[in-house]
């Protein structure tokens, strides 16, 4: 066991615990002067839970994991399904169940659990053998949870799994053609999305995305405030606990959504950069992971994991910065929330399994 | 380990450089866009840093005004006539003004307004430049504060601001002479930007609007850091408020009562002034209006009391804004006019028929039996229409216009109220303006305003003031209402020099002829013939002349015979007391009352015995400033 832990990839950790502390001194900064003052509290337990499951999980060899794939995808179908009849509905959206008080949302979990079971699908016969059937299989398989999830309505989320619908398929050595038919088929899904499954707020966010200045007051109202969080912040940051626009409320969900904008205030350019490098080093050694791996299923897993947690980091940083549009997507280890703490911690220690046996062997 | 499973397919090692080839491309990709992200923030960080640093201190760092309470009002006695007191107000901050329609529906529904109406409101509010929280409720009753308790809990950007609130404390007393203060209007705000802010309280009427400058004071600021709310969160510092200064005014409130209860129900005007100095001691205007109801958004109720649908016209300020023909009273301009041009004599003595034929019409007089032979004393006595119809056909109208510019009567008085209107004396030159179809004046017009009638239209107060100047012999006073200000360590009067006087070439002996004609219409003639001034005039001896004015004509009166009130004559009495030492002249219009005698006189005589008689164990204030003493040694006399 004491050299399991040994041989656990110390380079990842090492870059996990910093971004755990980055997110907790935002979330201490953020949370004064308001009622969540302890939010912070609460989110390094999820945090400590996520580390010692993800400390746990690292252990395991992931061909055990991927065997539970398919039930689990069931599972999260069925949760998914469930959670449309029963979930409660918050802010005029059903995402969450309610267990002992503690919200949860099934869809952050089932994210992951699509991917496992889609690399695991493609990724049971070599690389470059998938055939045309299996293609548009695994297709199906991503989307029909991404329309459960949009019936919450929670376009985000649903925007989330898009990186498996690209990467895996990218990842077997697709054909320039096959890439130029998905593309076509995310264009003519997003137009039809357009016309017939986006609430007219989330058109008008997109549109407000096109024109932040349309509605200064109204949704462009959060985006703004942000961006004069982060710009006021300049090279240096104001200091910690010394962001006007944080500590006077100017920002809005700044423990949630606008968290990143909290940390960009009060730590400036410099404290930007350290952060997105840190993100840059954990994408980096995902990749590497999928890299090492020693199954097809588990590199596919990892390259799926790298491209969730950037489009993650993607839409949320660049959100907040108002460069895209607001979705509501959180920032892994900076938004608290224990759902979403939980799948991110979940999915790494898959990927520190990985990189685990593939020292080990 | 486990035994490998379907999805467990181990790498071909010959496909593993392809692999490798593919995610380093996606590392390259991953790190674009993390440069990418850097990149967006560099833009936002460090090249418009100071763009947006500015826009962050803008919405946390304000500056608020601090109001200045306004100073109060009291009377000559210094007694209160306005007190400030605390007002609750519900308000909204500038910056926190809701804007999305969802959100003003609510509000508007738990204040229970239009909606359409408050969004007006807070858009006509936002175009308007930076200033006072919008107020949404004003002076908040106790049911008022518990309602607004209720809604900042689902609204948590209103806010509950105290402000002074003006109390008007005689409420009717003196509404037209006080006036009231109000929200500064937009038109004035944008003309004067640099003197009124937005939301300011500025006096609308009255002394409260031409005295603002004095009594507004001057506001205070103060710089504190807000929260999104709007909630105060650091303050910074801040100027305080200089409050304005509280002014005494030259009336009395023992007088303007006696006006006030005088007068009751009619409609009408009462001016008394201050011959030493010009100073207004009482002006009433019935019917009168209460002010404090103007502090209030106006509800239709008030709209129709005061303002729409009534005849009365109660926000008519009468002594300045009334024009009324002056009747007999004017026959003391007329007679000057006639001594001054020489065509008359004090002992000139005219005949009386009854009526008199002038250029083919009769002119009746008020005595039907006629008067009699009569010199000029007895005529202002009997008040004699003949006799001065007969002086105006020796006049040229030019003549009695001349004789009115000498004496001030064709001029506003300057009286410091707003709006007051000017006395109408015809003249060639006016009807030439006022008559442009039919410019030419007609020598039988001369006639009629040898009465009093006709074109001629005085104020109240220019009619109070010309009376003024007979009894000072010649002093054309500027009445003024302001008295002074009140000392901020001693709270007390600290005079303030009142407005200069001009004297006029009144010749002393014709201001006797006048002065004994004036005295014996109390003491013999037409006003001595009414008991009660008989039994006040013996025991305050006072001047006066009697008028009784037509409102219409022997055919407009069977025209509009259901009116009958409205169509009755205006009565008219001025004068001064105490005759031989006079400190008081005063003018008093009641309207649709009938003869001067019976319905204007007895209330001057009112006035008289209150100034003279009840009020002597309540001395006159200290003199102030340049005085007027009538009774000074005439510099012509002197050095004749």
């Amino acid at each position: 066991m004491r050299e399991r832990f040994r041989a656990l990839d110390s380079r990842l950790l090492w870059v996990i615990l910093a971004l755990i502390a980055l997110g907790t001194l935002t979330l201490y900064s953020a949370g004064r002067n308001t009622p969540q003052a302890a939010i912070w509290l609460k989110q390094s337990l999820w945090n400590l839970i996520g580390l010692f499951l993800m400390l746990l999980l690292a252990t395991v060899d992931p061909r055990r994991i991927f065997r539970y794939s398919f039930p689990s995808y069931l599972l999260g179908l069925v949760a998914l399904a469930a959670v449309l009849v029963i979930g409660k509905k918050i802010g005029g959206a059903t995402r969450w169940f309610v267990i002992a008080g503690q919200t949860f949302q099934p869809s952050e979990l089932m994210k992951w659990v699509t991917l496992l079971y889609v690399s695991h699908r493609l990724g049971s016969k070599g690389a470059d053998s998938v055939g045309r059937l299996e293609l548009f299989g695994a297709v199906g398989l991503v989307v029909f949870p991404m329309l459960l999830i949009q019936r919450q309505p929670d376009l985000g989320m649903a925007l989330s799994f898009l990186p498996i619908l690209l990467l895996i398929p990218l990842m077997k050595g697709l054909r320039a053609r096959w890439v130029v038919a998905l593309l076509l088929l995310v264009g003519v899904g997003g137009f039809g999305a357009w016309k017939f499954v986006l609430k007219p707020y989330q058109k008008q966010r997109v549109l407000i995305f096109l024109d932040p200045s349309a509605d200064l007051q109204g949704k462009g109202y959060q985006v703004n405030q942000s961006r004069i969080a982060i710009g006021s912040g300049g090279l240096i940051g104001k200091g910690f606990t010394s962001g006007s626009q944080t500590q006077l409320n100017f920002l809005p969900v700044k423990t949630t959504d606008f968290a990143f904008s909290v940390w960009a205030e009060e730590r400036g350019f410099v404290g930007v950069l350290l952060a997105l490098g840190l993100f840059g080093l954990l994408l980096s050694r995902i990749l590497d992971a999928a890299r090492e791996a020693h199954t097809y299923a588990e590199a596919y897993f990892c390259a799926g994991a790298a491209g969730i947690f950037s489009l993650h980091l993607l839409v949320n940083v660049g959100m907040v910065a108002g460069a895209l549009p607001n979705k509501g997507m959180v920032l892994p280890f900076f938004s608290a929330g224990g759902s979403s703490t939980l799948s991110f911690f979940l999915a790494l220690g898959l990927i520190m399994g990985v990189l685990h046996r593939a020292r080990v062997k | 380990m486990q035994a490998p499973g379907p999805g467990d397919a181990e790498m071909d090692p010959r496909q593993r450089p392809l692999l490798r080839r593919r995610l380093g491309a996606f590392k390259v990709m991953t790190w674009s866009l993390v440069a990418l992200l850097v990149l967006i923030y560099a833009w936002l960080q460090l090249v418009r840093y100071w763009e947006f640093k500015q826009l962050a201190l803008q919405q946390a760092v304000k500056v608020r005004p601090i109001p200045a309470p306004r100073g109060l009002v009291l009377d000559r006695n210094g007694q209160r006539l306005v007190d400030n007191r605390r007002a609750l107000h519900l308000v909204i901050q500038r910056e926190d003004l809701p804007t999305r329609p969802e959100v003003v529906a609510s509000l508007a529904a738990a204040l229970q307004v239009d909606p359409a109406a408050l969004t007006r409101k807070i858009q006509s509010y936002r175009l308007a430049g930076k200033g006072r929280p919008l107020v949404l409720k004003e002076n908040l009753d106790e049911a008022g504060i518990a309602i607004a308790e209720r809604i900042r809990a689902r609204f948590p950007f209103l806010g509950v601001e105290v402000a002074p609130r003006r109390v008007y404390l005689g409420d009717e007393l003196a509404g037209h002479v006080l006036g009231y203060v109000g929200e500064v209007d937009e038109p004035l705000m944008k003309a004067k930007p640099d003197l009124y802010r937005l939301g300011e309280t500025i006096g609308k009427e009255g002394f409260e609007a031409s005295g603002n400058d004095k009594l507004k004071g001057l506001d205070g600021q103060k710089r504190i850091l807000v929260d999104q709310l709007g909630t105060e969160v650091a303050n910074f510092g801040q100027e305080d408020a200089t409050a304005g200064r509280s002014l005494y005014l030259t009336l009395d409130a023992g007088m303007q009562k006696i006006a006030q209860d005088a007068m009751g129900e009619e409609a009408g005007a009462v001016v008394v002034l201050d011959l030493r100095d010009g100073g207004v001691l009482a002006m009433y205007s019935s019917p009168s209006y209460d002010p404090n109801l103007f502090l209030n958004r106006l509800s239709q109720d008030m709209v129709d009391r005061y303002l729409a649908n009534n005849l009365t016209k109660p926000m008519v300020n009468r002594p300045i804004q009334g024009i009324y023909a002056p009747g007999s009273t004017f026959k003391l301009l007329v007679a000057l006019a006639a001594l001054e041009k020489g065509i008359a004599t004090p002992q000139t003595a005219i005949y009386c028929a009854g009526k008199k034929n002038f250029y083919g019409r009769d002119f009746r007089c008020d005595k039907p039996t006629g008067h009699g032979s009569l010199a000029m004393v007895q005529a202002i006595a009997q008040s004699c229409d003949v006799y001065f119809y007969e002086l105006a056909s020796r006049l040229d109208i030019d003549d009695i216009y001349a004789t009115a510019e000498k004496y001030g009567l064709t001029e506003r008085t300057g009286i410091d109220l707003p709006q007051e209107k000017r006395t109408r004396i015809p003249s060639r030159a006016w009807k030439k303006k006022a008559a442009p179809k039919d410019p030419k004046w007609y020598a039988g017009e001369t006639i009629s305003v040898g009465i009093g009638q006709g074109a001629v239209g005085v104020t109240p107060l220019g009619l109070a003031r010309f009376y003024a100047l007979l009894a000072t012999r010649g002093k054309l006073l500027t009445p003024h209402l302001f008295y002074g200000f009140r000392d901020d360590q001693s709270n007390e009067l600290q005079p303030a020099p009142p407005p200069a006087f001009k004297d006029t070439p009144l010749d002393p002996k014709h201001w006797a002829t006048l002065d004994e004609g004036l005295a014996e219409v109390v003491q013999s003639g037409t006003a001595g013939a009414n008991p009660f001034i008989r039994e006040i005039a013996k025991l305050v001896p006072f001047s006066g002349k009697t008028g009784t004015a037509q409102v219409a004509t022997f055919v407009d009166k069977a025209h509009y015979a259901r009116q009958a009130k409205k169509l009755k004559d205006h009565a008219l009495f001025a004068g001064y007391a105490p005759r031989d030492h006079p400190q008081i002249a005063f003018a008093v219009v009641v309207e649709n009352a009938g003869f001067g005698s019976t319905a204007a006189a007895p209330v001057a005589a009112k006035l008289v015995k209150y100034w003279c008689l009840d009020r002597l164990s309540n001395p006159l204030p200290a003199p102030r400033g340049r005085m007027v003493d009538p009774f000074a040694p005439q510099p012509t006399e002197t050095q004749e």
